[in-house]
């Protein structure tokens, strides 16, 4: 490999790695909280995904229509998740409040249920969506043109990071968190209502997937099945990375976005195996990921 | 009931069962049941872990895709004798327990979901990408039935393969019976119920749960086994995340911790895929009603369909 | 030999010594108590000798091996069983499956047959401890019945060493007089620890008594010397009356 490819290749998997921290920064909030790995993330992804691109290209999806721009989406579609998300926590999962297992298997019903709605509204093709005017160009790097909407993806990921690092650390939602994350007895004790912080995280949580799937879907199209593909990706980030802290899903995001771009390069057909296989070392050796809570 | 009672409604049961092939006017009916038998088989292996041990898998197509693919290529490159073939698919579903049990029973509760889910997708994607054995995506087409070697028995007639299936049911849940209702099925009910307290008895609970996982992924590769060869057809799909998904449906719906419930759960799954399918306006969106199925199980059924029928509903209690 | 032997034994939180250099050694036989106010590292001594904790340092003998640093299930295999202060049992499993788990467990055998040896062995047990249907499952009985329960399956493991954490908390006063009359009349062969609040059980059952203060051992000895040692009596003053 040159050096020129190896750092194109470099700049893809740190692209995917911030799509999949995204992705796995709400998947981690979650489980810190709650204690719920929540398994309709995925689907949610594919939702927003879906919402993305009917409002972008205004036409497909036989449910409904709309035509405004990818900036605009990128406003809507996490707030329209964040809505879903509360009404499941507020409606679902409350009743099984304490119940972490009975939560999760639910959450993989309503995964089902959004997957076949998905299909029902925009059909089982194959869809892509073109990068946005104004990031649809390519940049040089190294001599080489690049897609100038993969630039912008690290660093719209890595903004974010400093974002939710700074609401974590510096504000008073994010002391609510931190604590939350530590012991929810005792905000509980504190007179914090725990139940309204759990749906409110669940829909942050459902929000961000909402967010990746506005911003991830101009690179990896849209198609039955992406709700998996994307699930089982952030679950090895955040195991990788340890459940329930921010730095892990950073760490965890940076880790297998290059080893998935790196593995498909060298072993193309096991680029996947590949990643599991660096997964299930790390719990050899780490069993609550590299960066405990 | 008497226990003579018992037996002789199990015997007649199972007269009738073996029967149906021969009183069954069309043969479209015939492959419903043997899909059911196949799909139940899976479902009740899968709730040796959920129901019994309290092991709550979302990876236990992993043993059923081994099975499946591990049948398709003796059968195809060996021999498709049936004393080859499934014995050869078990023994394979069996280490690929063995070998995912080890990391995997030694985490609980969520971890060891997410753990079986990423151990399932790693074979899922060796199945993608391991064309020359596996044929990648296009899987392995035209696997033999089974030949049980007496002549004249053509199990390629879908009347002939439904006994067969319907022998190996039979044998699969008893033997499933026998497990549960032995020493050893008491002990998983202890882990499930308190595994700390099994362990200041003096019970190697690591050990307990492995033989369980191995045991259940044995059970699982028989059912993928006579999924590939009623299908002639293999694919990563066997292998996959919702096949996973759709086996603790099956437990869940029809009732977890009963070999009853995950049959009848399985009779559900079956219907709704090939009966609806056909309907207009719902057909198209059987799936929407399995997943709200399951959630109102999970929500209001703790004891699944077999519970609705003994005991009435329950709703969710706060712990 | 001792049946127990506890060498230095020290367990930090922290900052805090909830055990600082303890030293025990019980004989093959003998009925001890640990006695002493909340806090004092009694429940700290109990998990660390049934295998639930590890010590900051020291060591533990079990009849003359070293089982330091043994799992819970192993130290069960040699012969040590625990009734737990709060209740452990298997709340779905009926009170004869309950026992049964304990009987089967030195049966060894994985895939035989639940026999009628096992259940009527079983009912032997809970007879022996008061429990007239073993059909009812755990969950549904009384307190009172859970604790009693959960001694018939710390005798069904066959202990040469049994712990005893607390074993009339929450009872009623008839309850409590049964439940020592049933543990004084135990083989005399069984060495027993027993952690309890109630002075008049402890004296009643116990052949030697110590005393556990802030981590450490403040007396150690009979009963009646006990009772009378003055550095006792101050520690207990206000908190709770030694009779």
């Amino acid at each position: 490999m040159s050096v020129e490819q190896f750092v194109l290749q470099a700049l893809n998997g740190l692209a995917i790695g911030s799509l999949l921290f995204i992705l796995a920064a709400g998947l981690s909030l979650v489980f810190g909280m709650m204690d719920v790995a929540n398994l309709a993330h995925g689907a949610f992804y594919m939702l927003g995904g879906y919402l993305a691109y009917t409002i972008v290209r205004g036409s497909t999806s036989a449910c409904f229509r709309a035509s405004i721009d990818f900036w605009i989406a990128l406003l809507v579609v996490p707030l329209v998740m964040a809505v879903v998300g509360f009404v499941v926590a507020g409606a679902l999962l409350r009743p099984l409040r304490g119940k972490h297992l009975e939560q999760v298997l639910l959450t993989i019903g309503v995964a089902i249920v959004l997957a076949d709605l998905v299909r029902a509204c925009w059909g089982g093709e194959v869809l892509s969506l073109p990068a946005p005017r104004g990031l649809d160009a390519s940049v040089t790097v190294v001599g080489q043109p690049y897609p100038l909407y993969r630039v912008f993806l690290i660093a719209f990921g890595i903004a974010l990071a400093i974002a939710l690092w700074l609401v974590q650390e510096r504000t008073k939602l994010g002391a609510l968190i931190r604590a939350g994350v530590a012991d929810t007895e005792m905000l509980a004790a504190l007179g914090v209502d725990t139940e309204r912080l759990f749906a409110f995280t669940f829909a942050a949580g459902a929000a961000l997937a909402g967010l990746a799937g506005v911003v991830g879907t101009p690179i990896l199209g849209l198609a039955p099945g992406i709700d998996d593909t994307v699930l089982i990706l952030s679950l090895v980030v955040v195991v990788i990375g340890g459940m329930g802290t921010l730095s892990g899903a950073i760490v965890g995001a940076f880790i297998v976005g290059p080893a998935n771009t790196f593995g498909a390069l060298l072993v193309p057909e096991f680029a996947l195996a590949f990643i599991f296989m660096v997964m299930a070392a790390v719990l050899l050796f780490r069993p609550a990921g590299l960066l405990r809570r | 009931m008497s226990s003579l009672g018992r037996i002789l409604l199990g015997v007649a049961f199972v007269a009738l069962l073996l029967s149906f092939a021969r009183w069954s006017p069309e043969r479209f009916w015939v492959s419903v049941v043997i899909q059911m038998l196949i799909s139940g088989l899976f479902a009740m292996s899968l709730d040796l872990l959920v129901g019994y041990a309290g092991l709550a898998s979302l990876g236990h197509a992993a043993f059923f895709g081994v099975g499946a693919y591990a049948f398709a290529l003796v059968a195809k490159h060996v021999s498709p004798s049936v004393a080859v073939a499934l014995p050869g698919a078990a023994l394979a579903a069996a280490i690929a327990a063995l070998v995912i049990g080890v990391f995997s029973v030694r985490a609980s509760g969520i971890f060891f979901l997410m753990l079986t889910l990423a151990f399932a997708q790693m074979l899922h994607a060796l199945a993608f990408g391991w064309i020359p054995v596996t044929g990648g995506s296009d899987g392995l087409s035209s696997v033999p039935r089974p030949d049980v070697g007496v002549s004249g028995v053509n199990l390629f007639l879908t009347s002939n393969f439904y006994v067969f299936v319907a022998v190996v049911f039979v044998v699969g849940a008893l033997a499933l019976r026998a497990v549960v209702n032995s020493r050893f099925g008491l002990a998983l009910a202890g882990v499930r119920e308190n595994e700390r307290r099994m362990r200041a008895l003096g019970y190697d609970t690591t050990r307990l749960k492995l033989v369980a996982f191995v045991v259940a992924g044995t059970f699982a590769g028989i059912a993928g086994a006579l999924q590939a060869s009623f299908d002639q057809f293999v694919s990563p799909g066997d292998v996959f995340v919702t096949t996973s998904v759709t086996a603790l449906v099956m437990v869940l719906v029809g009732g977890a911790g009963t070999l009853a419930g995950p049959v009848l759960g399985a009779i559900v799954v079956v219907s709704l895929r090939t009966f609806l399918a056909d309907q207009p306006l719902v057909g198209a969106r059987w799936e929407t009603l399995l997943g709200a199925l399951f959630v109102l199980t999970v929500l209001f059924a703790r004891h699944g369909l077999i519970g609705i029928v003994r005991g009435g509903l329950s709703w969710p209690r706060s712990p | 030999m001792a049946a127990l032997a506890v060498t230095d034994l020290a367990r930090r939180f922290g900052g805090v010594r909830a055990l600082d250099g303890v030293t025990l050694s019980i004989e093959p036989g003998e009925r001890r108590a640990v006695i002493g106010p909340n806090g004092a590292g009694k429940t700290t001594l109990f998990n660390i000798l049934s295998g639930e904790m590890r010590p900051s340092g020291g060591s533990v003998r079990l009849f003359d091996v070293d089982v330091t640093a043994e799992p819970t299930w192993r130290l069960a295999r040699r012969g040590l069983a625990r009734v737990y202060q709060r209740t452990e049992l298997f709340a779905e499993l009926t009170a004869s499956e309950n026992v049964e788990l304990a009987l089967l467990r030195s049966g060894g055998v994985w895939f035989g047959r639940r026999d009628v040896r096992i259940t009527a062995r079983a009912a032997e047990l809970l007879a022996r401890v008061g429990i007239a249907d073993g059909r009812a499952r755990a969950r549904a009985l009384s307190h009172g019945e859970r604790r009693q329960l959960e001694l018939a399956v710390a005798l069904a493991a066959g202990p040469r060493v049994l712990l005893l954490d607390e074993p009339t908390a929450g009872m009623s006063p008839i309850e409590t007089a049964r439940i020592t009359e049933l543990i004084s009349t135990l083989p005399r062969e069984m060495t027993l620890v027993i952690v309890e609040h109630d002075m008049d059980v402890v004296f009643r059952l116990a052949d030697r008594v110590t005393v556990l203060h802030q981590g450490r051992v403040l007396a150690d000895g009979e009963p009646r010397a006990v009772r009378a040692d003055a550095r006792v009596r101050e520690v207990y003053l206000g908190h709770e009356a030694i009779a």
